[in-house]
């Protein structure tokens, strides 16, 4: 049980890491961002390639990582998302769909269709009260906690911040203050997106990693960012880590229901507060 | 409330006086020229194509028409409608394994199943606005499939997917191809009149009203959300009419009938012969289908081109090819008429 709900955790964690960028792409943008899991998809595939053909370690291959992501992050903003602003949702998700399409071929192009196993960087354990955890698993939740935190003073303390907070409530507003709201949307879209990468470099050593892992893992972030309130970034920390316990245990006594659980919960909220987007 | 309940049943009645004349009166010549006229093109694929691949074709084009109603005409891009087609699927395989010989009745109970499962989804999704209801439809699409996958195993069969029994009885036989052939071009030019009478009675208008302000129609005092609902639940019921042809076809369900990422293929089908018109829904399903049994032959990266060719709709050509087509055609009836009254003019 414990182990279950430490598992809880990890997911948890990872689940916030991605759907936090997803949640701030929608409350600032109104764009329900599909490319976000390219983002993700990449920061881990980097990760990979950086270690297996460089031979650098994990630390600078998860640098790597994240940092081309973001910088594709900002290539998906300026050249696709940028175009249909104020446009119909419908569009932006049908774009975003197209480049996540083109993202997963040059993924499969690149680095085949097989999936790619990482091990464990550390490979250390830790001995807590008689039970033996990964030192690894411990260290991401530690991470995801920091980001949230880090995500906070930075939403409270900066002036950019401020902004992307004050956009989020109403966009409106701030661009009525005379703020071009454009510049800390893309900002906040490549912050996203490199939180999105961390995410998958993160959770690499613990799953494998392949061309559609990004697919898989966005419909659960979707759920988070639903039950957790699109656009409320608190709702999301919150959320992740309820989904992310709620699929662990639920998988400890029924392995085969515990993805679907994750979605009975969102309909379940879905249900009992109804989004007018 | 009683008003409501006064206008719900105003626009029921009038959409179903609507449909009494249109089966009864006027435009009854020019329906049975169209329905001809899109047999005919199935009949010219045929040739090309042999009968198997047509009635491919002829299936999927039901399945874009009842994704037209809810994306084209509502204004509700659902990414989660193929499992509506899986339902039909499963349920004829499923029906035609335990309950019955009869396919026919295996078709009306993938119906009524796929309808039920609209019914269900449609109450929780319906209610979303915007984007998020696409993906709430996709991640109810995911559950479907991970149920046929893993937890229904035993009677679905899984990864390895569920061959069809009992394929031909009485007269109906779905063993022989060109019968195939035959039933599902007069099921697609059912659907075609179907949704042709229905979405120009009042209540099309109604749905295209919804697509264009739904704030404002429900001002006026319409109960959008439940005409959303029955609009979904219809466009449910008739994928799962496609997903039960789909089946009878292959002789064979596999999970892959539900799979997530082949909605792209629908929705992409739907903007690229153009949305909101029958037609378009036609015409893209076809093309659709010819790319993707064409392309993979030459061309390796599909994906990437469809992923490209979907940016380029957005972008540039939003009508799609039936939009453009339509653009083209008034453009070409400005230039004749304007042409005309400067004869006038000069003369």
């Amino acid at each position: 049980m414990i182990y279950a709900i430490m598992y809880g955790l990890t997911v948890g964690a990872v689940l916030y890491l991605i759907s936090v960028g997803f949640s701030l792409t929608f409350g600032t943008m109104r764009v329900i961002n599909f490319a976000h899991t390219i983002t993700y998809t990449l920061g881990a595939y980097l990760l990979i390639a950086s270690m297996r053909s460089l031979g650098v370690p994990f630390f600078w291959g998860g640098m790597v990582g994240v940092a081309v992501a973001a910088l594709a992050g900002y290539g998906i903003e300026r050249f696709v998302i940028r175009r249909l602003y104020g446009e119909s949702l419908d569009y932006t998700f049908i774009a975003t769909y197209a480049v996540f399409l083109i993202g997963v071929d040059i993924v499969k192009w690149l680095w085949g269709v097989f999936p790619k196993p990482v091990s464990d960087p550390l490979g250390k354990t830790v001995d807590i009260l008689g039970f033996v955890f990964p030192t690894y698993r411990l260290l991401v939740i530690l991470l995801a906690i920091v980001v949230f935190f880090g995500l906070e003073l930075f939403m409270r303390k900066t002036m950019v911040g401020k902004i992307i907070v004050a956009a989020l409530d109403n966009r409106e507003g701030v661009r009525c203050l005379g703020i071009g709201v454009e510049k800390y949307f893309s900002l906040a879209f490549v912050l996203g997106s490199a939180l999105a990468a961390l995410g998958g470099v993160l959770y690499a050593p613990i799953t494998a990693v392949h061309p559609y892992m990004g697919s898989h893992i966005l419909l659960l972030c979707f759920a988070v960012v639903l039950t957790g309130g699109l656009g409320n970034l608190r709702g999301t920390f919150l959320a992740s880590f309820a989904l992310g316990m709620l699929i662990s245990i639920t998988g400890r006594y029924w392995p085969a229901g515990s993805e679907i659980v994750a979605f009975v919960a969102m309909a379940a909220v879905l249900l009992a507060r109804p989004i007018e987007a | 409330m009683g008003n409501v309940v006064k206008e719900r049943g105003l626009v029921l009645e009038k959409t179903f006086v609507a449909v009494g004349k249109q089966l009864t009166q006027a435009g009854v010549g020019q329906k049975a020229l169209e329905l001809i006229l899109i047999g005919v093109v199935f009949l010219i694929l045929v040739p090309f194509l042999g009968a198997h691949r047509a009635t491919d074709f002829a299936i999927f084009c039901i399945i874009v028409l009842s994704f037209d109603l809810l994306y084209g005409y509502m204004g509700r891009l659902s990414f989660g409608h193929l499992l509506y087609v899986g339902v039909g699927a499963y349920t004829v395989g499923l029906a035609l394994r335990y309950l019955t010989t009869n396919p026919l009745l295996a078709i009306v109970l993938g119906i009524v199943a796929a309808c039920l499962a609209g019914m269900a989804v449609g109450a929780i999704t319906v209610r979303i606005a915007g984007a998020a209801f696409a993906l709430a439809n996709l991640a109810f699409n995911r559950v479907g499939w991970f149920l046929v996958m893993s937890p229904l195993k035993d009677i679905t069969g899984g990864e390895n997917g569920l061959s069809i029994r009992n394929l031909s009885f009485w007269y109906v036989n779905f063993r022989n191809p060109t019968f195939r052939f035959w039933f599902v071009l007069a099921s697609l030019l059912l659907v075609f009149l179907f949704l042709r009478i229905f979405t120009s009675s009042s209540y099309g208008v109604l749905l295209r009203s919804i697509k264009e302000d739904e704030k404002r129609v429900r001002f006026l005092g319409y109960n959008t959300q439940l005409y959303k609902w029955v609009t979904f639940v219809l466009a449910a019921t008739v994928a799962g009419f496609g997903g039960a042809l789909t089946a009878l076809n292959y002789g064979y369900v596999n999970p892959n009938t539900l799979d997530v990422h082949a909605n792209a293929g629908i929705v992409f089908a739907c903007l690229l012969g153009g949305s909101g018109r029958l037609y378009g829904a036609l015409l893209g399903g076809i093309i659709y289908m010819l790319i993707t049994n064409l392309l993979p032959v030459y061309f390796q990266r599909w994906e990437f081109f469809l992923g490209v060719a979907l940016l380029l709709i957005v972008f540039r050509f939003r009508g799609g090819i039936w939009g453009g087509l339509e653009a083209l055609y008034s453009g070409l009836a400005a230039r004749v008429k304007s042409g005309s009254s400067k004869e006038g003019m000069s003369r």
